[in-house]
């Protein structure tokens, strides 16, 4: 027999709508072009287009799956999951040596050492040299400036979906034009294949 | 009450000087935390693996220049101390 769970949440379940009520995010489109901007945080069009006031997206049907946030932070950052990890487990705590983050995390301790040293390169942590009392230095890691984390992972995530929606676009008119020189055919893989390899 | 770690570090600053080597007993940082004695030790010595805290088996402790300069990072965000590899990205 098959099925689901009782207490687990079916595709349908999960599934969300855009609520144009909502004030979590707004969607605006140009009434001229095709011009569809999303906005955090204004109670006004952000921006005109031809001319005029961007109108807000209200008579959007189709349902979407929630995103599984973890999965796109670290699709959208290239954040490695140990990275998120570490992040995760020492927010709120600390200081925290690295051999006990990763004895709590269960990784090995150069584990550690090489996803902080990532997490600097992604410049979600700074990297501090604080001299030893027996002589030498210690590296320490912490947070960069919150608001400033704020934009750039914000900014960081935009620029992520940007490149998502650009290739969407791209496809559907590849898509458009293949059915325009085949009107006789079913629509192929054209769509699928119109999407680099990466 | 519960105690934060760094809580425990800066109130040893406080009562310590790494530089003059004056140190403070765990006792009265627990007092001076209104924390449990235990608690406070096992900061401590939480504090002394990331190289932060020095602390000795007469229950007496100091900060060390390490923690001091921590503190002058005036960071209350995440910290993580790598203190085994100081030099490896030198």
């Amino acid at each position: 027999m098959t099925g689901n769970e009782p207490d687990e949440p079916t595709a349908e379940s999960r599934a969300v709508q855009y609520d144009p009520e909502s004030s979590r995010y707004d969607l605006y489109e140009c009434p001229d072009c095709d011009n569809i901007v999303l906005a955090l945080g204004r109670d006004e069009p952000p921006m005109s287009c031809h001319d005029n006031p961007m109108e807000r997206v209200t008579d959007m049907e189709m349902s979407v799956q929630p995103p599984d946030v973890k999965q796109v932070l670290l699709q959208a950052f290239g954040l490695p999951k140990a990275g998120l990890d570490i992040c995760l487990c020492v927010i709120g705590e600390g200081p925290l040596s690295a051999n006990e983050v990763a004895e709590s995390l269960g990784y090995d301790r150069s584990t550690i050492t090489r996803y902080l040293s990532k997490l600097v390169e992604l410049g979600l942590l700074e990297r501090s040299e604080l001299n030893r009392e027996a002589g030498g230095v210690v590296n320490v890691y912490h947070s960069v400036d919150l608001e400033r984390m704020r934009r750039e992972t914000l900014i960081g995530f935009y620029v992520w979906a940007g490149e998502a929606a650009a290739l969407i676009e791209d496809a559907n008119l590849t898509k458009q034009d293949y059915l325009e020189g085949n009107p006789d055919q079913d629509l192929p893989d054209i769509f699928w294949e119109s999407f680099p390899d990466r | 009450m519960s105690v934060t770690r760094r809580s425990v570090l800066r109130q040893l600053a406080a009562a310590s000087d790494a530089t003059r080597q004056e140190t403070t007993t765990i006792e009265a940082l627990a007092a001076m935390l209104d924390a449990d004695e235990r608690a406070v030790e096992s900061h401590l010595y939480g504090l002394q693996a990331c190289d932060l805290a020095r602390a000795r088996p007469d229950g007496t402790a100091r900060v060390t220049i390490t923690g001091e300069e921590l503190l002058e990072l005036d960071t209350d965000k995440l910290v993580i101390v790598d203190a085994a590899t100081p030099n490896a990205e030198s």
